[in-house]
């Protein structure tokens, strides 16, 4: 929109003007101001704005200067919640979009979960049921013809770190108990030495028992009958109490299950991780449990993290008898990841990006370091919030994606103002153009994206056969440099083919200079696959681009031209049916599929040439592209004392002192003595002489000096004062965790205990 | 374990108490009456003492035993100390037992009565003829936490429940007047926090009652001894049940097989070699399930009769399954070395090499590290190989043979971390010389960097039981790790490094 067209006076910002005028908002000013640091850096951002603008500003009369920096303050507190709000909108979306991912993965599983309940579940109950009288009888059922073993599913998480499968253990107890069974999650802290058995029964008691009262109230709050609903609290919570701080006893449970309809639904207990748990107590419980399997008739749902044999290492065999083990496998992290990263960041469930080296590191995180999605997610929060807060447009982000309209709910001047900060290559052809133009190309950006969504997504259904991962893939498409390269190469190979001959093998030019990437990869197994699996792929793709006409297009004029050859093809065979007939490889059919699989690489080819333009080659990517990537690291990847070493080793960069400035490295007696120890420190092997070590930070600190007054400084130092100071720096040194205080064997010893950095 | 005992029952039994269920359909839970003596009964249909005899075979000594030793109606007996190997029948001879004299009961498994509060409060809840329920918040009858609290409680409800039995055993006869108190598992008691004063208490109960209509029971998988009993009180009149002879196991195994015959030549090709390994019935039948499922496989029909012939064949076909899996196995495990499967779990690079050290750590000498790691080491050897003698020699074979037998050794946190910063800065050397172009010093960006959060893959590590903490080293004081890791476990993990 035009700085000057009528529809200003509707946006929201200029229909404050006239009350940023008075004086009354002065308070309100001086609240914000104290609120938020995130505010400063960008009022510093906006003071910088200003004095450009006053520095432009032809007529600088103070009443209306005042005014406009009236009007630029409210506009700037405008501006930071909208920024707030479109991080909110923005994010809540991505995060139910992942919950939602992660909830289609686990569906079926549980549902296997689920299925497996109710058969062991029927199978406990056709054994024959109990009397009340003798189920909660002490002694064991005497007519008991299995021995007592506990139906047990063993749910393998398939990933070392337990973070994630917290959430899913959750999800499925809520997910069994929306089914109808008695569910208790119990965590691995409940199985610990120091708990005992006593404290896993108490907390079974309190999932069990404590979770039927829960059903109670919930129903009573769907009633919204609230004073009952207080009434029963009150009620139940001493009760509750009472259950609980008694000793816990398992015949509580047999009384309680026996009790009212509690017998219809079956009883199952989740353990949310193997691997943590004490495995004495685990198999106390466990023995406790079969004793009374008969007439608590409970299911086992436990959580491995590794693989089914470490089970033997914890448990020993005379407990691993009673289970009868049944296996279920959760989605691989990668998986999962996979699936996330095509939801969010491919599919686009927002209009936020991020650049190709942030996408690396994050991908560098969870293979190397933490192959978690918690921290996946966490790092995907923490660039969404960097960008919102330093990105000055991205408050676009929300409007955006409700309206196209709405989408300058900004004045367009600040608009503009903070166009003018966008380092973009677009910003010199928008510089003299006005903000409807950039709508314009705004929009046009979003249509681009949608199309390369849809490439790498048709990409990724081809990446399936030859086994490469989405993340990969992705890391790749954003690649700048690949994505220039190629386009130079993509240039050079149209003029070779335009000079030399027309059927020119499109993807030969990958080998050329990217032969080892992951989309030539892709197209290598494209070109070998069977025909079988092209159509396949070939469908897949149709139902990926139906939504795109333009790359649908595409597909289909390929798909006409294959169907012409093989129109062609059939009417040569329809000559000699019986030969074909014959033999099943003949010569046309495999001339079709040569054909099927050129046009499918040349297909590739053209989505590679034409659509996977990565996000920061475009203009305005800034404002949807996330691209600060050591910010990023430096949130996640703290590395202190790799910091603290770099600190003391150099210090004047940090003090800039004139000291130390020209001498750079040198180690002088004005450093502080803890640096100058570490410095010291450096010469040493793994073991430090403390007397040598003191020698030498003495003759440092004696170092003498041209300068007088020094001198006269140094002789009032006395031998105890090095020794001090020397003690100091060694003791912080010992504290910062860079060196180990001397051992009884070796007194006269410190051990190093960082090395490198 | 005790339960397994209970499958050997006749078949009879099972089926009518399970007809006797199910003749009530609708079961009145909510209108529970209060609990009366009878429910100290084992319940059931009586059964005879043939029957019982019968129905545990190899056992018919040690019932007759109890037998005798529980007396007539309404005799005073001394405490009986009931032990041995675990599934021997102990539990379930008891019962059956009870169930044929029909005396009343009070049984409480010390597995499940973990500690002694909860011991002696269920025995005075059963006692009590409490019945724990919602309106009574599944309260216990009598809070009692002290010993002699419950001497007290004990002795109050006892002689409650001895009056009532007389008054009972006047107008209606069988049941008399003496209550036995059975303590089962009795062997766990050793291991609670305040075993020094519950087990005297537990044996002397009989002289500090001194109610001669009280009999004690103590069923035990070990023998007395283990429980240092002479303290100065009665001791109780050991019972032992030895475990079963091959030919007990057999008639054992036989029970509840549809088809006799055909088990029993099953059982008389497999049983032996199982036997070796243990004599306990559980675990032997678990064991033999599947492998009479095989053995079975070629058969239509399964309620045959076998012939001689036909025995030879299954026999024969049973041995080759066997030698063809044993051949599947080795084939496997050929296989296995030449393509290592994949790890089926995901595990971050980091920690990978992280184990992979913690492995190295743990299966070298501490003496090796140098020449294995160090850039220097080679020319080291060659100076202590001019030197070696052959007691040198020797030396290092019986240090290689104590290696051995030792198992995996454990390492201090410093030798993991400087194996694992020789590993990592090999792996990552590519890297390494494009970051340090770019600068100097400077904390390396986290791009490729495996050495950042290694405590964090170490605990991690810890916490899949891959790598244990050990007890800190008394003379060093750092703590100390051990990784237990499979060899096979290593070559997976390294699989995909290289």
């Amino acid at each position: 929109m035009a700085p000057s067209s009528p529809s200003v006076a509707d946006t929201p910002s200029q229909s404050s003007t006239p009350l940023t005028s008075d004086n009354d908002l002065q308070p309100f000013f001086v609240l914000h101001k104290a609120s938020s640091q995130r505010k400063d850096k960008a009022s510093t951002r906006q003071g910088k704005v200003r004095k450009r603008n006053e520095l432009s500003l032809s007529s600088p009369q103070s009443t209306k200067k005042l005014e406009g920096s009236m009007i630029e303050e409210c506009d700037h507190l405008l501006f930071q919640q909208l920024k707030i709000e479109a991080f909110g909108n923005v994010w809540t979306k991505i995060e139910s979009t992942i919950k939602e991912v992660l909830r289609d993965l686990n569906a079926s599983v549980f549902n296997d979960i689920q299925q497996w309940v109710l058969e062991c579940f029927n199978a406990t109950a056709s054994i024959g049921e109990l009397g009340v009288a003798e189920a909660t009888r002490s002694f064991p059922a005497l007519n008991n013809t299995n021995l007592g073993k506990l139906f047990t599913a063993l749910v393998i998480t398939r990933n070392i770190e337990f973070v994630d499968d917290i959430l899913t253990f959750e999800e499925l107890g809520h997910f069994l108990k929306s089914q109808g069974c008695h569910v208790a999650v119990l965590s691995s802290i409940e199985f610990s030495v120091k708990n005992g058995i006593a404290g896993c029964l108490k907390a079974l008691l309190r999932e069990f028992i404590a979770g039927a009262i829960d059903v109670g109230t919930s129903e009573l709050v769907y009633y919204k009958i609230n004073f009952i609903y207080f009434c029963c609290l009150l009620y139940f919570f001493p009760f509750l109490n009472a259950v609980i701080n008694q000793s816990a006893d398992i015949s509580i449970l047999a009384s309680w299950y026996r009790e009212q309809d509690h017998y219809n639904k079956p009883l199952v207990l989740i353990i949310n991780d193997l691997e943590r748990c004490c495995g004495s107590v685990l198999t106390d419980f466990i023995l406790m449990l079969s004793e009374w399997v008969v007439k608590v008739p409970i299911m086992l749902i436990i959580g491995v993290t590794t693989t089914v044999d470490n089970t033997r290492n914890i448990l020993p065999s005379q407990t691993l008898e009673c289970l009868c083990l049944s296996k279920f496998l959760l989605g691989t992290p990668a998986e999962k990841m996979d699936a996330i990263v095509e939801a969010v960041l491919v599919k686009q469930c927002t209009t936020f990006n991020i650049g190709h080296k942030v996408a690396l590191f994050l991908r560098n995180y969870f293979i190397n370091q933490d192959g978690t999605l918690t921290s996946f997610i966490r790092a995907l929060k923490v660039a969404c919030l960097l960008h919102f807060s330093v990105e000055p447009l991205s408050v676009i982000h929300g409007r955006l994606a409700e309206d196209q309209k709405e989408k300058s709910a900004l004045s367009p001047e600040t608009m503009l103002k903070y166009m003018d900060e966008l380092p973009t290559d677009g910003r010199n052809q928008m510089v003299d153009q006005t903000g409807k133009s950039m709508a314009q190309s705004l929009s046009e950006l979003l249509t681009v994206r949608k199309l390369w969504s849809t490439a790498v997504l048709c990409l990724h259904e081809a990446a399936k056969y030859s086994r490469v991962r989405l993340l990969d893939l992705f890391c790749e498409v954003l690649n700048p440099d690949l994505y220039l390269s190629r386009d130079s190469d993509c240039r050079v190979g149209n003029e070779k083919e335009s000079g030399l001959s027309s059927t020119g093998d499109p993807c030969q030019q990958y080998s050329v200079m990217q032969s080892s990437t992951f989309i030539c990869q892709i197209v290598r197994k494209v070109r070998d696959l069977p025909s079988g699996r092209l159509h396949q792929l070939i469908k897949t793709w149709e139902k990926l681009t139906a939504d795109v006409s333009e790359i649908h297009e595409k597909l289909k004029m390929f798909q006409s031209s294959v169907r012409c050859e093989d129109e062609k093809s059939s009417r040569k065979s329809s000559k000699d049916i019986p030969k074909r007939n014959a033999s099943r490889v003949s010569p046309y059919a495999d001339k079709d599929s040569i054909m099927l699989t050129s046009q499918a690489v040349s297909f590739i080819d053209l989505l590679v040439r034409n659509y996977t333009r990565p996000i920061e080659c475009m203009p305005f990517h800034e404002i949807f592209c996330f691209k600060d990537v050591e910010k990023l690291q430096s949130v996640l990847i703290g590395d202190p004392r790799s910091r603290i070493q770099v600190d003391l080793l150099e210090s004047y960069k940090i003090l800039r002192c004139s000291c130390c400035n020209k001498s750079g490295n040198a180690i002088l007696p004005s450093k502080h003595d803890s640096s100058i120890m570490y410095s010291l420190a450096q010469e040493h092997g793994d073991l430090i002489n403390l007397h040598d070590w003191f020698q030498s930070f003495r003759t440092i600190v004696l170092q003498p000096t041209t300068k007088r007054k020094q001198k006269t400084k140094q002789s009032s130092h006395g031998f105890g004062d090095q020794n001090e100071a020397s003690i100091q720096a060694v003791t912080e040194l010992q504290i910062t965790g860079l060196v180990r205080m001397p051992s009884k064997r070796r007194p006269d010893f410190v051990q190093r205990i960082a090395f490198g950095l | 374990m005790d339960k397994d005992g209970a499958s050997l029952l006749p078949r009879r039994t099972t089926r009518s108490l399970a007809s006797a269920s199910n003749s009530v359909p609708d079961r009145k839970v909510n209108s529970l009456g209060p609990l009366t003596i009878d429910d100290l009964l084992v319940g059931g249909d009586s059964i005879s003492l043939d029957d019982l005899i019968s129905s545990f075979p190899g056992r018919s000594s040690q019932i007759l035993q109890i037998s005798h030793l529980l007396g007539p109606l309404n005799s005073p007996i001394l405490p009986l100390f009931v032990y041995g190997g675990s599934s021997t029948g102990k539990t379930s001879i008891i019962l059956q037992l009870f169930r044929h004299l029909n005396r009343p009961l009070v049984y409480s498994s010390c597995r499940t009565c973990y500690n002694q509060r909860i011991l002696f409060e269920s025995i005075l809840n059963q006692l009590l003829l409490h019945r724990k329920n919602a309106c009574n918040g599944y309260s216990n009858a009598k809070r009692c936490e002290r010993p002699s609290d419950f001497v007290n409680c004990l002795r109050e409800a006892l002689t409650n429940v001895i009056n009532n039995l007389k008054e009972k055993s006047e107008t209606q006869r069988g049941i008399g007047n003496m209550i036995y108190l059975v303590f089962d598992n009795f062997q766990l008691v050793r291991e609670w926090d305040k075993s020094s004063t519950i087990l005297p208490l537990l044996f002397n109960l009989y002289d500090l009652l001194k109610m001669p209509e009280v009999g004690l029971i103590f069923i035990s998988s070990t023998s007395p001894d283990t429980f240092y009993s002479n303290m100065g009180y009665v001791e109780p009149i050991p019972v032992h049940f030895p475990d079963y002879t091959d030919g007990d196991i057999r008639q054992i195994l036989l029970r509840n097989q549809p088809n006799q015959n055909l088990y029993s030549s099953f059982l008389k090709v497999a049983l032996s070699h199982f036997c070796r390994m243990t004599r306990q019935v559980d675990e032997l039948s678990t064991a033999l399930k599947p492998l009479y499922e095989k053995y079975c496989e070629p058969l239509n029909n399964k309620e045959v009769i076998p012939t001689g012939d036909m025995k030879r064949k299954l026999f024969t076909l049973l041995v080759e399954t066997r030698e063809e899996t044993k051949q599947k196995g080795n084939h496997n495990n050929l296989k296995h070395f030449e393509e290592i499967g994949e790890l089926d779990f995901h595990m971050s690079t980091s920690a990978k090499y992280l184990l992979i050290s913690a492995f190295l750590a743990s299966r070298n000498p501490a003496t090796l590290d140098a020449s294995l790691f160090d850039a220097k080491g080679g020319s080291d050897n060659r100076k202590r190989k001019r030197k070696a003698s052959e007691k040198v020699l020797e030396k290092k074979e019986t240090l290689e043979e104590e290696l051995l037998m030792k198992g995996p050794g454990s390492f201090p946190l410093e030798r993991l971390l400087a194996i694992f910063q020789c590993l990592v800065s090999v792996a990552e050397e590519p890297y390494d010389e494009e970051e340090q172009k770019s600068d100097g010093l400077g904390v390396q960006g986290g791009n490729g960097g495996l050495m950042n959060n290694v405590l964090l893959q170490l605990s991690s590590l810890c916490n899949a039981n891959f790598i244990y903490k050990g007890r800190s080293c008394p003379i060093e004081g750092a703590m100390r790790y051990r990784s237990t890791i499979s060899e096979d476990l290593a070559l997976k993990v390294t699989s995909r490094l290289t």
